[in-house]
Protein backbone atom coordinates (compact mmCIF):
# COMPACT_ATOMS: atom_id res chain seq x y z
CA UNK A 1 0.00 0.00 0.00
CA UNK A 2 1.49 3.04 -1.27
CA UNK A 3 1.79 6.10 1.76
CA UNK A 4 0.34 9.26 1.28
CA UNK A 5 2.54 10.93 4.30
CA UNK A 6 5.54 9.28 5.32
CA UNK A 7 7.17 10.65 8.94
CA UNK A 8 10.38 10.03 9.70
CA UNK A 9 11.69 11.43 13.16
CA UNK A 10 10.44 14.37 12.82
CA UNK A 11 11.53 16.56 16.07
CA UNK A 12 10.75 19.94 16.88
CA UNK A 13 11.90 21.87 20.21
CA UNK A 14 10.35 24.48 22.15
CA UNK A 15 11.19 26.51 25.50
CA UNK A 16 8.80 24.13 26.86
CA UNK A 17 7.40 21.44 24.94
CA UNK A 18 9.38 18.64 22.57
CA UNK A 19 8.26 16.31 19.82
CA UNK A 20 10.64 13.63 20.53
CA UNK A 21 10.81 11.48 16.74
CA UNK A 22 7.04 11.04 15.34
CA UNK A 23 7.02 8.50 12.88
CA UNK A 24 3.85 7.35 11.38
CA UNK A 25 2.51 7.22 7.73
CA UNK A 26 -0.77 7.85 6.33
CA UNK A 27 -2.08 5.58 3.15
CA UNK A 28 -3.61 5.64 0.81
CA UNK A 29 -7.35 4.77 1.05
CA UNK A 30 -7.06 5.40 4.98
CA UNK A 31 -8.45 7.87 7.39
CA UNK A 32 -5.45 7.96 9.98
CA UNK A 33 -6.32 9.82 13.45
CA UNK A 34 -4.07 11.86 15.00
CA UNK A 35 -5.05 12.33 19.16
CA UNK A 36 -3.88 13.07 22.12
CA UNK A 37 -4.60 16.01 24.72
CA UNK A 38 -4.52 19.85 23.98
CA UNK A 39 -1.22 20.36 24.01
CA UNK A 40 0.07 17.04 23.03
CA UNK A 41 1.81 17.97 20.10
CA UNK A 42 -1.14 17.35 17.04
CA UNK A 43 -0.74 20.43 16.30
CA UNK A 44 2.76 20.75 15.88
CA UNK A 45 3.17 17.57 13.99
CA UNK A 46 0.65 18.54 11.68
CA UNK A 47 2.52 22.32 10.94
CA UNK A 48 5.64 20.12 10.66
CA UNK A 49 3.85 18.41 7.64
CA UNK A 50 3.12 21.44 6.42
CA UNK A 51 6.11 22.98 6.67
CA UNK A 52 4.43 25.82 8.67
CA UNK A 53 7.11 25.90 11.62
CA UNK A 54 10.92 24.07 10.86
CA UNK A 55 11.43 20.85 12.04
CA UNK A 56 13.89 17.75 12.30
CA UNK A 57 13.43 15.08 10.37
CA UNK A 58 11.71 13.90 7.39
CA UNK A 59 8.22 14.56 5.60
CA UNK A 60 7.45 12.65 2.56
CA UNK A 61 4.25 13.48 0.52
CA UNK A 62 3.27 11.35 -1.87
CA UNK A 63 6.84 10.27 -2.04
CA UNK A 64 8.61 13.69 -2.33
CA UNK A 65 10.32 15.86 -0.29
CA UNK A 66 7.71 17.80 1.85
CA UNK A 67 10.70 20.91 1.65
CA UNK A 68 11.95 20.42 -1.93
CA UNK A 69 8.85 20.11 -3.81
CA UNK A 70 6.86 22.12 -1.35
CA UNK A 71 4.17 24.45 -3.80
CA UNK A 72 3.87 21.40 -6.07
CA UNK A 73 2.89 19.21 -2.85
CA UNK A 74 0.44 21.59 -1.45
CA UNK A 75 -1.61 21.72 -5.17
CA UNK A 76 -2.76 18.61 -4.43
CA UNK A 77 -3.23 18.89 -0.23
CA UNK A 78 -6.76 19.91 1.31
CA UNK A 79 -6.46 21.86 4.69
CA UNK A 80 -9.06 22.69 7.43
CA UNK A 81 -7.20 24.61 10.41
CA UNK A 82 -9.42 24.81 13.67
CA UNK A 83 -8.63 28.71 14.12
CA UNK A 84 -7.24 29.96 10.85
CA UNK A 85 -9.01 30.87 7.56
CA UNK A 86 -8.02 33.41 4.53
CA UNK A 87 -10.16 35.77 6.52
CA UNK A 88 -12.55 36.71 8.81
CA UNK A 89 -13.87 39.72 6.68
CA UNK A 90 -14.46 37.77 3.15
CA UNK A 91 -17.89 36.42 1.81
CA UNK A 92 -17.85 33.02 0.41
CA UNK A 93 -18.12 34.48 -3.12
CA UNK A 94 -14.78 36.28 -2.66
CA UNK A 95 -13.04 33.46 -1.37
CA UNK A 96 -13.96 31.40 -4.45
CA UNK A 97 -12.52 33.96 -6.53
CA UNK A 98 -8.83 33.77 -4.34
CA UNK A 99 -8.85 30.63 -4.66
CA UNK A 100 -8.96 30.18 -8.05
CA UNK A 101 -5.58 32.02 -8.06
CA UNK A 102 -3.83 29.55 -5.59
CA UNK A 103 -5.24 26.41 -7.16
CA UNK A 104 -4.60 25.13 -10.98
CA UNK A 105 -7.24 22.68 -9.97
CA UNK A 106 -9.87 24.46 -8.41
CA UNK A 107 -13.12 23.37 -9.67
CA UNK A 108 -15.86 26.44 -9.04
CA UNK A 109 -18.74 24.64 -9.42
CA UNK A 110 -17.64 21.92 -6.91
CA UNK A 111 -17.40 24.66 -4.49
CA UNK A 112 -20.66 26.41 -5.26
CA UNK A 113 -22.42 22.97 -5.11
CA UNK A 114 -20.70 22.37 -1.44
CA UNK A 115 -22.08 25.55 -0.57
CA UNK A 116 -25.68 25.08 -1.51
CA UNK A 117 -25.32 21.67 -0.29
CA UNK A 118 -23.98 23.55 3.12
CA UNK A 119 -26.83 25.99 3.01
CA UNK A 120 -24.12 28.32 3.62
CA UNK A 121 -24.78 32.18 2.23
CA UNK A 122 -22.41 33.36 -0.63
CA UNK A 123 -22.79 37.17 0.06
CA UNK A 124 -22.57 37.12 4.45
CA UNK A 125 -19.19 37.74 5.91
CA UNK A 126 -17.88 34.63 8.03
CA UNK A 127 -17.15 36.72 10.84
CA UNK A 128 -21.06 36.54 11.22
CA UNK A 129 -21.27 32.61 10.43
CA UNK A 130 -21.53 30.59 13.10
CA UNK A 131 -18.70 27.69 14.20
CA UNK A 132 -20.31 25.03 12.32
CA UNK A 133 -21.07 27.44 8.78
CA UNK A 134 -17.24 28.17 9.67
CA UNK A 135 -16.52 24.70 9.57
CA UNK A 136 -18.29 23.96 6.55
CA UNK A 137 -16.92 26.51 4.41
CA UNK A 138 -13.59 25.66 5.12
CA UNK A 139 -14.22 22.30 4.31
CA UNK A 140 -15.48 22.85 1.37
CA UNK A 141 -12.95 25.29 0.42
CA UNK A 142 -9.94 22.30 1.59
CA UNK A 143 -11.97 19.52 -0.78
CA UNK A 144 -12.77 22.15 -4.26
CA UNK A 145 -9.49 21.37 -5.68
CA UNK A 146 -10.04 17.95 -5.51
CA UNK A 147 -6.71 17.10 -3.54
CA UNK A 148 -5.28 13.83 -3.00
CA UNK A 149 -4.97 14.44 0.43
CA UNK A 150 -6.51 16.15 3.31
CA UNK A 151 -5.16 17.62 6.71
CA UNK A 152 -7.52 18.75 9.82
CA UNK A 153 -6.57 19.98 12.66
CA UNK A 154 -9.65 19.61 15.42
CA UNK A 155 -12.31 20.08 12.66
CA UNK A 156 -14.97 18.82 14.60
CA UNK A 157 -14.03 20.99 18.35
CA UNK A 158 -16.88 23.22 19.64
CA UNK A 159 -19.38 21.81 17.00
CA UNK A 160 -22.76 20.33 17.58
CA UNK A 161 -23.21 16.64 17.32
CA UNK A 162 -25.53 17.18 14.20
CA UNK A 163 -22.85 19.13 13.01
CA UNK A 164 -19.98 16.46 13.59
CA UNK A 165 -21.91 14.39 12.20
CA UNK A 166 -22.28 16.07 8.97
CA UNK A 167 -18.76 17.09 8.91
CA UNK A 168 -17.90 12.97 9.61
CA UNK A 169 -20.28 11.90 6.62
CA UNK A 170 -18.12 14.44 3.96
CA UNK A 171 -14.89 12.88 4.45
CA UNK A 172 -16.44 9.74 4.46
CA UNK A 173 -17.68 11.01 0.82
CA UNK A 174 -14.59 12.24 0.25
CA UNK A 175 -12.46 8.69 0.81
CA UNK A 176 -15.00 6.32 -0.83
CA UNK A 177 -14.66 8.52 -4.38
CA UNK A 178 -11.25 7.97 -5.17
CA UNK A 179 -9.33 5.14 -3.48
CA UNK A 180 -5.94 6.95 -3.31
CA UNK A 181 -7.09 9.97 -1.08
CA UNK A 182 -6.61 9.97 2.44
CA UNK A 183 -7.09 11.83 5.15
CA UNK A 184 -5.07 12.98 8.23
CA UNK A 185 -7.60 14.18 10.85
CA UNK A 186 -6.50 14.92 14.60
CA UNK A 187 -9.19 15.70 17.32
CA UNK A 188 -9.65 15.28 21.30
CA UNK A 189 -13.16 14.21 20.21
CA UNK A 190 -12.13 10.41 20.02
CA UNK A 191 -15.46 9.18 19.21
CA UNK A 192 -15.71 10.98 15.95
CA UNK A 193 -12.55 8.75 14.69
CA UNK A 194 -13.91 5.29 16.43
CA UNK A 195 -16.87 5.80 13.31
CA UNK A 196 -14.85 6.88 10.61
CA UNK A 197 -10.52 6.23 11.19
CA UNK A 198 -8.44 3.02 9.83
CA UNK A 199 -5.25 3.98 12.12
CA UNK A 200 -5.29 5.89 15.52
CA UNK A 201 -1.99 7.42 16.20
CA UNK A 202 -2.01 8.55 19.82
CA UNK A 203 0.35 11.30 21.09
CA UNK A 204 1.39 12.11 24.56
CA UNK A 205 3.77 14.82 25.16
CA UNK A 206 5.71 14.92 22.13
CA UNK A 207 5.99 11.52 21.87
CA UNK A 208 4.11 8.68 20.12
CA UNK A 209 2.44 6.40 22.54
CA UNK A 210 1.00 4.20 19.87
CA UNK A 211 0.15 3.76 16.03
CA UNK A 212 -2.51 1.24 16.09
CA UNK A 213 -5.76 -0.18 13.74
CA UNK A 214 -8.94 1.28 14.99
CA UNK A 215 -10.35 -1.91 14.67
CA UNK A 216 -7.37 -3.55 16.64
CA UNK A 217 -7.38 -1.05 18.91
CA UNK A 218 -11.35 -1.13 19.87
CA UNK A 219 -11.42 -5.51 19.76
CA UNK A 220 -8.09 -6.43 21.31
CA UNK A 221 -7.97 -3.86 24.20
CA UNK A 222 -10.30 -3.62 27.58
CA UNK A 223 -10.70 -2.57 30.96
CA UNK A 224 -10.32 -5.54 33.24
CA UNK A 225 -12.67 -4.82 36.33
CA UNK A 226 -11.21 -6.79 39.41
CA UNK A 227 -10.08 -7.16 43.18
CA UNK A 228 -7.28 -6.00 44.55
CA UNK A 229 -6.41 -9.84 44.97
CA UNK A 230 -6.82 -10.20 41.09
CA UNK A 231 -5.01 -7.38 40.55
CA UNK A 232 -1.67 -8.18 42.40
CA UNK A 233 -2.05 -11.63 40.55
CA UNK A 234 -1.79 -9.45 37.52
CA UNK A 235 1.82 -9.78 35.76
CA UNK A 236 3.04 -6.24 34.94
CA UNK A 237 3.64 -6.97 31.48
CA UNK A 238 0.04 -7.98 30.92
CA UNK A 239 -1.28 -4.55 31.40
CA UNK A 240 -0.57 -0.94 30.36
CA UNK A 241 -2.16 1.37 33.38
CA UNK A 242 -4.56 0.74 36.12
CA UNK A 243 -6.61 2.88 38.45
CA UNK A 244 -7.58 2.08 41.89
CA UNK A 245 -11.27 2.52 42.39
CA UNK A 246 -13.05 2.69 45.76
CA UNK A 247 -14.42 -0.77 45.29
CA UNK A 248 -12.07 -2.29 42.83
CA UNK A 249 -9.18 -1.83 40.47
CA UNK A 250 -9.77 -0.53 36.82
CA UNK A 251 -6.65 -1.97 34.48
CA UNK A 252 -6.19 -1.33 30.71
CA UNK A 253 -4.86 -4.29 28.81
CA UNK A 254 -4.44 -4.76 24.98
CA UNK A 255 -4.89 -8.23 25.08
CA UNK A 256 -8.28 -9.53 26.26
CA UNK A 257 -7.91 -13.14 25.35
CA UNK A 258 -4.74 -13.26 27.23
CA UNK A 259 -6.17 -12.09 30.37
CA UNK A 260 -8.84 -14.17 30.20
CA UNK A 261 -6.98 -17.55 29.50
CA UNK A 262 -4.29 -16.97 31.74
CA UNK A 263 -5.72 -15.30 34.78
CA UNK A 264 -9.55 -16.39 34.27
CA UNK A 265 -10.69 -13.00 34.86
CA UNK A 266 -13.94 -12.55 33.11
CA UNK A 267 -15.22 -9.45 33.47
CA UNK A 268 -13.49 -7.34 30.97
CA UNK A 269 -15.23 -4.19 29.38
CA UNK A 270 -14.72 -2.52 25.88
CA UNK A 271 -13.04 -0.19 25.47
CA UNK A 272 -13.25 3.34 23.80
CA UNK A 273 -10.36 5.24 22.24
CA UNK A 274 -11.37 7.79 25.22
CA UNK A 275 -11.30 5.34 28.05
CA UNK A 276 -8.11 4.56 26.31
CA UNK A 277 -6.57 7.63 26.25
CA UNK A 278 -7.53 8.61 29.32
CA UNK A 279 -5.98 5.32 31.07
CA UNK A 280 -2.59 6.12 29.23
CA UNK A 281 -2.61 9.82 31.16
CA UNK A 282 -4.04 9.63 33.83
CA UNK A 283 -3.55 5.47 34.53
CA UNK A 284 -0.38 4.30 37.06
CA UNK A 285 1.54 1.45 36.35
CA UNK B 1 -0.62 33.11 -6.05
CA UNK B 2 0.79 36.48 -5.76
CA UNK B 3 -2.59 37.66 -7.73
CA UNK B 4 -4.80 35.51 -5.02
CA UNK B 5 -3.00 37.14 -1.78
CA UNK B 6 -3.26 40.36 -3.49
CA UNK B 7 -6.97 39.63 -4.35
CA UNK B 8 -7.69 38.98 -0.31
CA UNK B 9 -5.99 41.85 0.76
CA UNK B 10 -7.74 44.01 -1.14
CA UNK B 11 -11.10 42.38 -0.37
CA UNK B 12 -10.04 43.45 3.20
CA UNK B 13 -9.72 46.53 2.22
CA UNK B 14 -12.82 47.54 0.57
CA UNK B 15 -14.32 48.13 4.07
CA UNK B 16 -12.53 51.25 3.96
CA UNK B 17 -14.23 52.29 0.62
CA UNK B 18 -16.18 54.85 2.30
CA UNK B 19 -13.58 56.52 4.35
CA UNK B 20 -11.44 57.06 1.32
CA UNK B 21 -14.44 58.80 -0.13
CA UNK B 22 -14.43 60.92 3.01
CA UNK B 23 -10.88 61.54 2.86
CA UNK B 24 -10.91 62.98 -0.80
CA UNK B 25 -13.96 65.24 0.13
CA UNK B 26 -11.89 66.34 3.19
CA UNK B 27 -8.82 67.26 0.43
CA UNK B 28 -11.27 69.13 -1.68
CA UNK B 29 -12.62 71.19 0.78
CA UNK B 30 -8.97 71.17 2.23
CA UNK B 31 -7.27 72.77 -1.18
CA UNK B 32 -10.41 75.27 -1.50
CA UNK B 33 -9.73 76.11 2.04
CA UNK B 34 -6.07 76.71 2.02
CA UNK B 35 -5.65 77.26 -2.00
CA UNK B 36 -2.91 74.94 -1.57
CA UNK B 37 -1.63 72.60 -3.72
CA UNK B 38 0.47 70.28 -1.59
CA UNK B 39 -1.88 69.30 0.86
CA UNK B 40 -3.64 66.66 -1.04
CA UNK B 41 -0.59 64.35 -2.42
CA UNK B 42 0.25 64.31 0.71
CA UNK B 43 -2.64 63.69 2.55
CA UNK B 44 -4.36 60.69 0.67
CA UNK B 45 -1.16 59.00 -0.31
CA UNK B 46 -0.20 59.37 3.58
CA UNK B 47 -4.01 57.81 4.22
CA UNK B 48 -3.70 55.16 1.65
CA UNK B 49 -0.22 54.10 1.95
CA UNK B 50 -0.55 53.26 5.81
CA UNK B 51 -4.35 52.04 4.67
CA UNK B 52 -2.26 49.25 2.76
CA UNK B 53 -1.09 48.39 6.08
CA UNK B 54 -3.58 47.67 8.22
CA UNK B 55 -4.33 44.30 5.76
CA UNK B 56 -1.55 43.19 8.73
CA UNK B 57 -4.14 43.37 11.20
CA UNK B 58 -6.75 41.59 8.81
CA UNK B 59 -4.33 38.84 8.83
CA UNK B 60 -3.80 39.07 12.66
CA UNK B 61 -7.07 39.20 13.62
CA UNK B 62 -8.55 35.67 11.65
CA UNK B 63 -5.14 34.25 11.97
CA UNK B 64 -4.43 33.72 8.23
CA UNK B 65 -1.17 33.11 7.72
CA UNK B 66 -1.11 29.99 8.99
CA UNK B 67 -3.72 29.30 6.27
CA UNK B 68 -2.06 30.67 3.78
CA UNK B 69 1.62 28.80 4.66
CA UNK B 70 -0.33 25.77 3.70
CA UNK B 71 -1.48 26.80 0.44
CA UNK B 72 0.52 26.78 -2.78
CA UNK B 73 2.39 29.83 -2.10
CA UNK B 74 5.89 30.65 0.64
CA UNK B 75 6.55 32.79 2.84
CA UNK B 76 8.49 35.16 0.22
CA UNK B 77 5.32 35.23 -2.22
CA UNK B 78 3.58 36.42 1.01
CA UNK B 79 6.17 39.07 2.04
CA UNK B 80 6.60 40.31 -1.70
CA UNK B 81 2.63 40.83 -1.74
CA UNK B 82 2.72 42.94 1.24
CA UNK B 83 5.65 45.63 -0.05
CA UNK B 84 3.64 45.61 -3.62
CA UNK B 85 0.37 46.37 -1.91
CA UNK B 86 2.28 49.09 -0.24
CA UNK B 87 4.13 50.29 -2.86
CA UNK B 88 1.04 50.34 -5.08
CA UNK B 89 -1.21 51.85 -2.47
CA UNK B 90 1.33 54.90 -1.96
CA UNK B 91 1.67 55.27 -5.81
CA UNK B 92 -1.90 56.12 -6.25
CA UNK B 93 -2.01 58.06 -3.48
CA UNK B 94 -0.02 60.63 -4.85
CA UNK B 95 -1.51 60.17 -8.33
CA UNK B 96 -4.87 60.35 -6.40
CA UNK B 97 -3.76 63.41 -4.92
CA UNK B 98 -2.60 65.10 -7.79
CA UNK B 99 -5.31 64.56 -9.72
CA UNK B 100 -7.76 65.56 -7.01
CA UNK B 101 -5.81 68.89 -6.99
CA UNK B 102 -5.64 69.60 -10.19
CA UNK B 103 -9.56 69.09 -11.04
CA UNK B 104 -10.29 71.15 -7.65
CA UNK B 105 -7.91 73.95 -8.68
CA UNK B 106 -9.29 74.08 -12.21
CA UNK B 107 -12.80 73.92 -11.29
CA UNK B 108 -11.75 76.65 -8.45
CA UNK B 109 -9.82 79.05 -11.17
CA UNK B 110 -13.38 78.27 -13.34
CA UNK B 111 -15.27 79.78 -11.17
CA UNK B 112 -13.33 82.28 -9.29
CA UNK B 113 -11.54 84.48 -12.59
CA UNK B 114 -10.91 87.16 -10.43
CA UNK B 115 -8.31 84.85 -8.13
CA UNK B 116 -6.98 82.62 -10.16
CA UNK B 117 -4.35 79.86 -8.16
CA UNK B 118 -1.49 79.31 -10.15
CA UNK B 119 -0.72 75.38 -10.51
CA UNK B 120 2.79 74.83 -10.86
CA UNK B 121 3.04 71.39 -12.24
CA UNK B 122 6.77 70.96 -10.57
CA UNK B 123 5.78 71.88 -7.35
CA UNK B 124 3.00 70.16 -7.37
CA UNK B 125 4.98 66.60 -8.82
CA UNK B 126 8.04 67.31 -6.58
CA UNK B 127 5.46 67.64 -3.05
CA UNK B 128 3.82 64.58 -4.30
CA UNK B 129 7.42 62.90 -4.32
CA UNK B 130 8.16 64.27 -1.25
CA UNK B 131 4.82 62.82 0.15
CA UNK B 132 5.91 60.07 -1.32
CA UNK B 133 9.01 59.25 0.29
CA UNK B 134 7.98 60.25 3.71
CA UNK B 135 5.43 57.47 3.75
CA UNK B 136 7.93 54.99 2.08
CA UNK B 137 9.97 55.46 4.90
CA UNK B 138 7.55 55.30 7.40
CA UNK B 139 6.39 51.67 5.61
CA UNK B 140 9.93 50.57 5.32
CA UNK B 141 10.55 50.88 9.03
CA UNK B 142 6.42 50.18 9.65
CA UNK B 143 6.55 46.88 7.55
CA UNK B 144 10.07 44.92 9.12
CA UNK B 145 8.47 45.73 12.49
CA UNK B 146 5.23 44.56 12.32
CA UNK B 147 6.78 41.35 10.75
CA UNK B 148 9.30 41.59 14.04
CA UNK B 149 6.39 42.15 16.38
CA UNK B 150 3.41 41.68 15.39
CA UNK B 151 0.55 44.17 14.11
CA UNK B 152 -0.05 46.14 16.65
CA UNK B 153 2.86 46.34 19.48
CA UNK B 154 4.96 47.17 15.60
CA UNK B 155 3.29 49.81 15.47
CA UNK B 156 4.60 51.33 18.56
CA UNK B 157 7.99 49.84 18.05
CA UNK B 158 7.31 51.68 14.72
CA UNK B 159 7.47 54.94 16.65
CA UNK B 160 10.09 54.44 18.39
CA UNK B 161 12.19 53.54 15.57
CA UNK B 162 10.76 56.77 13.42
CA UNK B 163 11.56 58.79 17.01
CA UNK B 164 15.44 57.54 17.44
CA UNK B 165 16.34 57.81 13.34
CA UNK B 166 15.29 61.73 13.75
CA UNK B 167 16.63 61.94 16.96
CA UNK B 168 20.43 60.74 15.00
CA UNK B 169 19.33 63.02 12.00
CA UNK B 170 18.83 65.91 14.79
CA UNK B 171 22.13 64.72 16.88
CA UNK B 172 24.46 64.96 13.40
CA UNK B 173 22.75 68.45 12.62
CA UNK B 174 23.08 69.49 16.23
CA UNK B 175 26.89 67.88 16.08
CA UNK B 176 27.53 70.29 13.18
CA UNK B 177 26.38 73.15 14.34
CA UNK B 178 28.21 73.17 17.72
CA UNK B 179 31.73 71.75 15.51
CA UNK B 180 31.37 74.84 13.83
CA UNK B 181 31.94 72.72 11.07
CA UNK B 182 31.43 75.07 7.40
CA UNK B 183 28.50 73.87 5.75
CA UNK B 184 27.88 75.02 1.86
CA UNK B 185 24.48 75.84 2.31
CA UNK B 186 24.37 77.19 -1.47
CA UNK B 187 25.94 74.17 -2.22
CA UNK B 188 23.32 71.54 -1.04
CA UNK B 189 20.80 73.97 -2.18
CA UNK B 190 22.25 73.53 -5.28
CA UNK B 191 22.81 69.83 -5.14
CA UNK B 192 19.39 69.56 -4.12
CA UNK B 193 17.70 71.12 -7.17
CA UNK B 194 19.84 69.59 -9.75
CA UNK B 195 19.57 66.03 -7.98
CA UNK B 196 16.72 66.14 -5.64
CA UNK B 197 13.93 64.51 -7.40
CA UNK B 198 16.68 61.41 -8.05
CA UNK B 199 18.26 61.68 -4.32
CA UNK B 200 14.18 60.65 -3.37
CA UNK B 201 13.94 57.92 -6.33
CA UNK B 202 16.67 56.23 -5.69
CA UNK B 203 16.65 56.57 -2.05
CA UNK B 204 12.84 55.27 -1.73
CA UNK B 205 13.70 52.17 -3.89
CA UNK B 206 17.14 51.48 -1.61
CA UNK B 207 14.61 51.56 1.74
CA UNK B 208 12.27 49.32 0.15
CA UNK B 209 14.77 47.10 -1.10
CA UNK B 210 16.44 46.90 2.33
CA UNK B 211 13.19 47.10 3.95
CA UNK B 212 11.65 43.90 2.06
CA UNK B 213 15.05 41.80 2.87
CA UNK B 214 15.08 42.37 6.57
CA UNK B 215 10.94 41.38 6.48
CA UNK B 216 11.63 38.48 4.81
CA UNK B 217 14.79 37.11 7.06
CA UNK B 218 12.57 37.89 10.08
CA UNK B 219 9.63 36.29 8.62
CA UNK B 220 11.55 33.41 7.10
CA UNK B 221 12.72 32.43 10.41
CA UNK B 222 9.53 33.11 12.28
CA UNK B 223 7.46 30.03 13.80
Amino acid sequence: MDNNIELQNVSKKYKDFELKNISFNVPQGCIVGLIGENGAGKTTTIKSILNITKSGGTVKIFGKDSKKNEKEIKEEIGVVLDDSFLSEYLTAKQVNSIMKDFFKTWNENKYINLLKQFNLPTDKLIKDFSSGMKMKLKIATAISHNPKLLILDEPTSGLDPVVRNEILDIFRKYIEEDETRSILLSTHITTDLEHISDYIVFIEKGKIIFNLPTNELLENYGIIKCSKEDFIRLDKKDYITYQKGKYQYEVLTNDKSLIRSKYNITTIDKTSIEDIMLFYIKGEK
Amino acid sequence: MIKGLLKKDLCNLATYKTSLIIIILFCGIAIIGTESITIAPAIICGIVGMISLSTFSYDEISKSNKYILTLPTDRKELVKEKYILAIVATLLGGILGMVLTIIVVNIMNYLRLENIISLDYKSLVISTMGGIFAISFLQAVQIPSIYKWGAEKGRIQMFILVLIIVAILGGIYFLINKTNINVDMEMIKNFINKFGVWILITSTIIMYFVSYKISYKIYKNKE
